[in-house]
């Protein structure tokens, strides 16, 4: 019953899925830096084959954000 | 691919984001340790390479773009040599192996099209520079060059150029272009770690020709300049340049040793002559004994060899045997196959034995001992060639949402790491007891704009604390945090503040600015930092420092 998002954040930020919830943010994951931030998009552009524009990029500031905007381009996680 | 056992360090370093590479190289290399430099500060970085990686290391990869090092194309000349002094002096301080990209086609507006007419700009300005690079960096001993710029080449513009990471992490290429690059990164170290191949050890049928000896006959074997005859023949060519390079060329055969020397002897197509070959094992035992004989014959060790064969059973024994034997299969598609040495990293470049290396290193040493002396102004005067110009003013509503970000965003130099949404940012910004002050920084490679911010509150009478200060990573290294302090205690003043006051608050990013307040002159009280405004260090004189308060 895995979340394959929080799974994703996990895998980049290495971190426990299980310390990662939708309220996680850069302010609250210290590994979410800028950084991770360019990794997250390169990983989540090629694990759900889109591609983000810098709007969506610059919106994705938690990981229920980035579920928001994933959804918002019909892929459901 | 051979990974070396021995642990590696290696530092990259870049004009623009290089730390996507971390990922593939890890993956490329065994046993590595990465280390990446901030993006943009190469000049920095020849200065003190150990202190911008933060680790000691033995291998450092530059990469870097025109668009980023020359300031102004139409003083392309004077930018370039300035870069070029820039790695003659990493050169110089640095001990390890130097490993530098080659600049590919930059992506700004003189070089939107590749105009080959006019010489100030597009492809003809390019290619000049990319041709004084060239020249101008052999003359500099010890740099390995990495061909970045053909790599890009290979990928096509624009497969390899993402606009959107450019101006969101000043990343511009994709991944594509990371994980070639980390491929080849790789193979040029490997070059230099593991023993170079000295010999190639060849079969004869449908590997060196089309066809079977023994069975087809020499008016049957496929050899000449007609398809598939004619890749065969390449192939052979592309042996026999490696052969001008040095390396051994050896034949392992199953076959009668007549039948093959016939071919050799007397057939047109063939670019392989008897005499280009140094060592013959022709019979039908097993390929195995063949290759422990040439490595006998020749007097190198069986790991100093490539093994060619289109028979994968063959291929599997030897791999199975002698596992320290390269061995490469013939590839299915006969098309194929004079690449298959190619780009294979196995024989190319800076083959260093473990001596040279050292005495390369001990020699380095020597010449960093020397130039630290010579340089010991140069920091200083870099600063001063960059023509710094700097803004601290106090901050007005349309600096807003820029501040905001700021203080929401910057991590590594943030003294307090308070974090405001923008009403947190008006009130202060409307209360009279309160300064908010920014910083604006230009240089001569362009303008940062908006970089650092401070929040300073008069805490009691003449005293004054403060709150927040930070300033943006991309303007780290030319001592602007100076300007800004010095400023900050001067508009301090301007209110009746004699003493200024601020603390460090220890987060996991903000070690950087751990000494900001000893170093520039504030005395440790508690947890705080305190110093009389008039005792604040002051600003290097060659940095035009400009303070704009509200009246």
């Amino acid at each position: 019953m895995s979340d394959p998002l929080i799974a994703l954040f996990a895998e980049v930020l290495e971190v426990e899925a299980t310390t990662l919830n939708d309220q996680s943010a850069p302010d609250n994951v210290e590994q979410w830096d800028s950084l991770a931030a360019m990794h997250l998009v390169a990983t989540i552009e090629d694990k759900f084959d889109v591609q983000l524009s810098t709007k969506e990029m610059m919106k994705m500031h938690s990981i229920g954000l980035a579920r928001e905007v994933l959804k918002s381009k019909d892929i459901a996680v | 691919m051979n990974s070396p056992a021995k642990k590696m360090n290696i530092g990259l370093a870049g004009s623009f984001t290089v730390d996507p590479l971390t990922c593939y190289l890890s993956k490329e290399l065994e046993e590595v340790e990465l280390s990446v430099a901030p993006y943009n500060q190469l000049t920095q970085l020849s200065f003190n390479p150990e202190n911008l990686l933060g680790a000691q290391t033995d291998t450092l990869v530059v990469l870097w773009r025109l668009e980023d090092v020359i300031p102004d194309f139409q003083n392309a000349q004077d930018g370039l040599d300035a870069f070029l002094a820039t790695l003659k002096t990493l050169r110089d301080i640095y001990a390890g192996t130097l490993i530098v990209g080659t600049p590919p086609y930059p992506n700004v507006a003189e070089f939107e099209q590749h105009d080959l007419q006019q010489p100030q700009t597009g492809g003809l300005l390019y290619h000049t520079l990319l041709q004084q690079f060239l020249n101008d960096v052999q003359t500099v001993e010890g740099i390995t060059l990495l061909n970045f710029s053909g790599l890009i080449d290979t990928i096509g513009q624009a497969n390899a150029y993402d606009a959107r990471k450019y101006y969101m992490y000043k990343n511009p290429y994709t991944e594509q272009v990371w994980k070639d690059t980390a491929t080849q990164i790789a193979r040029v170290i490997s070059a230099q770690t593991t023993p170079a191949k000295k010999a190639i050890v060849l079969d004869c049928d449908n590997t060196l020709w089309g066809g079977i000896i023994g069975e087809d006959g020499m008016s049957s074997i496929e050899i000449g300049t007609d398809f598939p005859g004619s890749a065969f023949q390449d192939f052979q060519k592309h042996l026999l340049h490696l052969r001008a390079k040095g390396l051994f060329l050896s034949v392992a055969s199953k076959n009668n040793e007549a039948d093959v020397f016939e071919v050799f002897d007397s057939h047109d197509g063939m670019a392989l002559k008897r005499d280009h070959i140094s060592a013959w094992q022709v019979h039908w035992n097993s390929k195995v004994d063949s290759i422990q004989a040439i490595a006998k014959e020749l007097n190198i060790g069986t790991d100093a060899l490539v093994f060619i064969d289109d028979n994968p059973k063959e291929i599997a024994e030897v791999q199975e045997r002698l596992p320290e034997v390269t061995c490469l299969l013939v590839p299915e598609e006969t098309a194929y196959l004079p690449d298959l040495l190619k780009n294979t990293g196995l024989f190319d470049i800076a083959h260093m034995t473990e001596e040279d290396g050292k005495r390369a290193d001990m020699m380095l040493a020597e010449t960093k001992r020397k130039s630290v002396d010579q340089k010991a102004m140069s920091e200083e005067d870099f600063i001063k060639s960059l023509e710094l110009n700097i803004k601290v003013f106090e901050v007005q509503d349309q600096h807003l949402g820029r501040i905001t970000q700021l203080i929401n965003k910057t991590n590594q130099f943030n003294l307090t790491t308070i974090r405001r949404d923008k009403n947190d940012v008006e009130k202060p910004h409307a209360d009279e007891d309160t300064i908010l002050m920014g910083m604006s920084i230009s240089d001569r490679f362009g303008d940062y704009g908006l970089v650092g911010v401070a929040i300073i509150q008069k805490r009691q009478d003449d005293i004054w604390t403060i709150d927040s200060l930070m300033m943006s990573c991309r303007v780290l290294g030319r001592h602007a945090e100076t300007s800004f302090l010095a400023k900050i205690a001067e508009a301090v003043e301007t209110r009746g503040g004699k003493i200024l006051e601020g603390a460090y608050i220890e987060t996991p990013k903000n070690a950087l600015v751990k000494n900001l307040y000893a170093d520039h002159g504030f005395n440790a009280d508690g947890d705080k930092w305190v110093i009389e405004t008039s005792n604040i260090k002051q600003p290097s004189s060659d940095v035009a420092l400009l303070l704009e308060l509200n009246t």
